[in-house]
């Protein structure tokens, strides 16, 4: 008799990481099939060049550290996907592939790869290109235009020209804006498919929802033309930030505590940056910026163990 | 804690058979927590069914006695599923049984007469853990709940759920017996609920009001795992955290198996010392998955061979004790001791063999680690050789249920790196 002998435990739960990558990349669907419809041939052409480019770099990369291919793993496709949804539709070949190329070598394998990265890839990615590439990164098309007109994002709108756009158009996703940011609607059905599956973390979405709708509550009191709070969260990358950016598990707190607190802080710049900024829009700053005290977070959130408390109690009694 | 697949199918649903007659015993003197017990004994000696053949070997130890009557063959070392090699006495039985009738009254027993049979029986906690339960009975501190755990969370397992269906009354009367030594203020019974028919038979026999207990009531719980281990149960149940290093007595609870106060019952009221058990063997690998009650130190590989067990299939593991816990053998050569509570034959579609991936910092084990500890970190501190500070984690709570493990998407066999790591952090 051939025996495997191997430590407990010896059954383990079916659900492995390309399962977790390919429900994430299932999630995205809608908003990607809407952008098409929406964006049309650039949006394609952007999405395709950005999720080609990260899967040849990351296995450029792999071969050159020697470690086992990792497209199986579904990471490459999946931070490509994300890059791509967050440019707008009129960003040239040339630029999306240079901003995958940084997300991957410099954001992800720089820092060691899966797992290892401090900064999620994807905006990495964008915050590289809009410091590259300003003028491209502001030029926006208005939805069923083949060529960029440099149409003006309902943010910027609010910011510059004091008009609000009706919340009906960001529910829908029928404005200027980011190849997969602009149909609230369709980000939100694919956010509460990965909190359903339990993918992400229903405590970062909602933390963020929760503290943007308070502070844009407010300042609506203060003045209406700061917006509504339906027209902040529908506006910009909230959606796509909220559900799928702030819950991408390598960047972000591990403990549930710490996930609250780094939703609330995110919501928290979000708003501060589109108030008070010479920038309309911050969702991906104030997520990269909360990546960085994400290891700050861990340690001040770390759960005493059941029965630590007491432990120390005790200590302190003898 | 964690959801898994409960896999209780058909062992849940066949009655105790009994297999007495093995003819070679293996008895260990280490099959319980604590100092091993004393052997009294040597070669040649012979035995009857019964009689001590060790007594506790010091403050936290218990007895051990005879499963049979025969002749003492050897005292040599023989394979064990934690020890590897450790002392065993090897009895040869002459296939004399023996009788135990009612004893005395046990109504007119007091609380030391009931301990002294108890501790005399060489009685350990029957749910695994082999805590000797004379020294558990003892509690330097006032107990105002006692918990029977009927939870029986590990999948496959099925023993105890066959003595709730088949000796309730009995485990009633062990549970009367504990309740007049430490005279709780209440008695929780914790059943989870995929037990629906043992949760009936409980309610039904409480409503009866048959056995004084003190504002006794079943409490049915969500089929979980580790629900069962004695500090997620008293948190369950009371919302109460035994502190770190502490024991149970420290927040007022005493939780004891059902499959004890079955053995406690037999030792109060028939002087019967705990001597065989039952034991759930199942697994694809099986025939017929059966749930056996067994002398202690009656080996697999005699089951197989007198044909009271038989393969279906070549296992590909043999699991001693539970899948989420248990400890995977080399062989059929391990004889069943006092906490046994299964031994798995599982197939290869029944475990898991994939490689272990890089960590992408979900944190399910963080979510599932019944502690609230942080599993991932551990496993990187142990990768990095950063064994200081594994301590200010508190590494030592970890209880290595194997949660943790069983959610890591990565397969990354955390508990692997935690026992690692509980190994420095003593010596750093």
């Amino acid at each position: 008799m051939r025996l495997t002998v191997s430590i407990s435990p010896h059954i383990k739960a079916s659900r492995d990481t390309p399962k977790i990558m390919r429900h994430v990349i299932y999630a995205l669907m809608p908003a990607t099939i809407a952008s098409l419809y929406f964006f049309r041939w650039p949006a394609f052409f952007v999405i395709l060049n950005c999720i080609a480019t990260s899967v040849i770099t990351e296995e450029i990369i792999l071969k050159l550290r020697r470690k086992p291919s990792g497209i199986k793993d579904g990471s490459a496709v999946l931070s490509g996907l994300l890059l791509a949804l967050v440019l707008p539709p009129a960003t040239r070949w040339y630029a999306a592939s240079l901003g995958a190329i940084f997300a991957i070598l410099v954001a992800k394998h720089l820092f060691g790869g899966l797992g290892n990265n401090i900064f999620n890839p994807a905006l990495s990615g964008r915050a590289f290109l809009v410091a590259a590439y300003p003028k491209m990164m502001t030029t926006w098309s208005e939805p069923f235009t083949l060529s960029a007109v440099t149409g003006a994002t309902p943010l910027a709108l609010r910011k510059f020209g004091h008009t609000l756009t009706p919340v009906s158009n960001l529910f829908f996703g029928n404005t200027a804006g980011c190849i997969g940011e602009t149909s609230a609607v369709l980000l939100i059905l694919g956010g509460i498919y990965i909190l359903m599956r339990k993918i992400a973390d229903w405590r970062v979405p909602l933390s963020i929802i929760v503290t943007v709708s308070l502070i844009s509550f407010i300042f609506f009191l203060v003045n209406p033309l700061n917006g509504s709070v339906l027209f902040h969260l529908f506006s910009g990358g909230i959606m796509l930030g909220a559900f799928f950016m702030a819950t991408d598990p390598v960047t972000t707190p591990v403990t549930k505590k710490g996930r609250i607190i780094f939703g609330v802080g995110c919501g928290t710049m979000i708003m501060i940056i589109r108030y008070f900024s010479g920038l309309p829009e911050g969702v991906m700053y104030s997520i990269l910026f909360m990546n960085s005290f994400t290891p700050l977070i861990n340690r001040i959130s770390r759960s005493r163990s059941l029965g630590a408390a007491g432990a120390i109690a005790i200590r302190r009694k003898r | 804690m964690i959801q898994a697949e409960g896999r209780k199918l058909p062992q849940h649903n066949s009655p105790i058979e009994k297999f007495l007659e093995a003819k070679k015993l293996y008895l260990h003197l280490s099959q319980h927590t604590g100092k091993p017990s004393r052997l009294l004994l040597k070669p040649q000696d012979k035995i009857e069914e019964g009689d001590l053949i060790a007594s506790g070997g010091g403050l936290i130890s218990a007895s051990l006695s005879s499963p049979a009557s025969g002749t003492i063959k050897e005292i040599t070392k023989f394979n064990h599923p934690v020890l590897r090699k450790s002392e065993a006495v090897v009895l040869e039985a002459d296939g004399l049984g023996k009788s135990y009738s009612v004893g005395e009254d046990v109504s007119v027993l007091d609380k030391s007469a009931i301990l002294d049979k108890i501790g005399n029986a060489g009685i350990v906690g029957m749910g695994g853990a082999a805590f000797p339960t004379h020294v558990k009975l003892k509690p330097p501190k006032p107990i105002d709940t006692l918990i029977i755990n009927g939870c029986e969370c590990e999948p496959y397992l099925a023993c105890d759920y066959r003595l709730m269906m088949e000796k309730n009354d009995e485990i009633f009367k062990g549970v009367e017996l504990v309740s007049k030594i430490i005279s709780p203020k209440r008695v929780i019974f914790a059943i989870e609920e995929n037990k629906s028919e043992a949760i009936k038979k409980f309610n039904s026999i409480i409503s009866t009001k048959k056995y004084p207990l003190p504002s006794a009531h079943v409490a049915i719980l969500p089929s979980r795992y580790p629900q069962g281990g004695e500090k997620q149960l008293i948190y369950v149940l009371t919302k109460r955290k035994v502190p770190l290093g502490g024991l149970p007595f420290d927040v007022g609870c005493l939780v004891h198996n059902v499959g004890t106060l079955y053995a406690i019952y037999e030792a109060v009221y028939y002087n019967k010392p705990l001597i065989e058990r039952v034991v759930t063997f199942a697994g694809g690998a099986l025939k017929k998955p059966k749930n056996i009650l067994v002398k202690l130190g009656t080996t697999v590989k005699e089951l197989f061979d007198t044909g009271a067990l038989e393969f279906k299939t070549e296992p590909e593991k043999i699991i001693y004790g539970g899948p989420m816990m248990g400890i995977a053998l080399n062989g059929l050569d391990y004889p069943v001791m006092k906490g046994t509570s299964g031994i798995l034959f599982l197939t290869k579609e029944e475990i898991d063999t994939r490689d272990e991936d890089v960590c992408i910092r979900c944190a399910r084990c963080v979510d599932s680690c019944p502690m609230e500890l942080l599993p991932l970190e551990f496993v990187k501190r142990v990768k990095n050789q950063e064994y200081s500070s594994l301590n200010e984690l508190y590494i030592k709570d970890c209880i290595e249920c194997g949660a943790c493990s069983f959610s890591c998407p990565a397969k990354i066999p955390i508990v692997h790196y935690i026992k690692i790591g509980k190994k420095y952090a003593v010596n750093s």
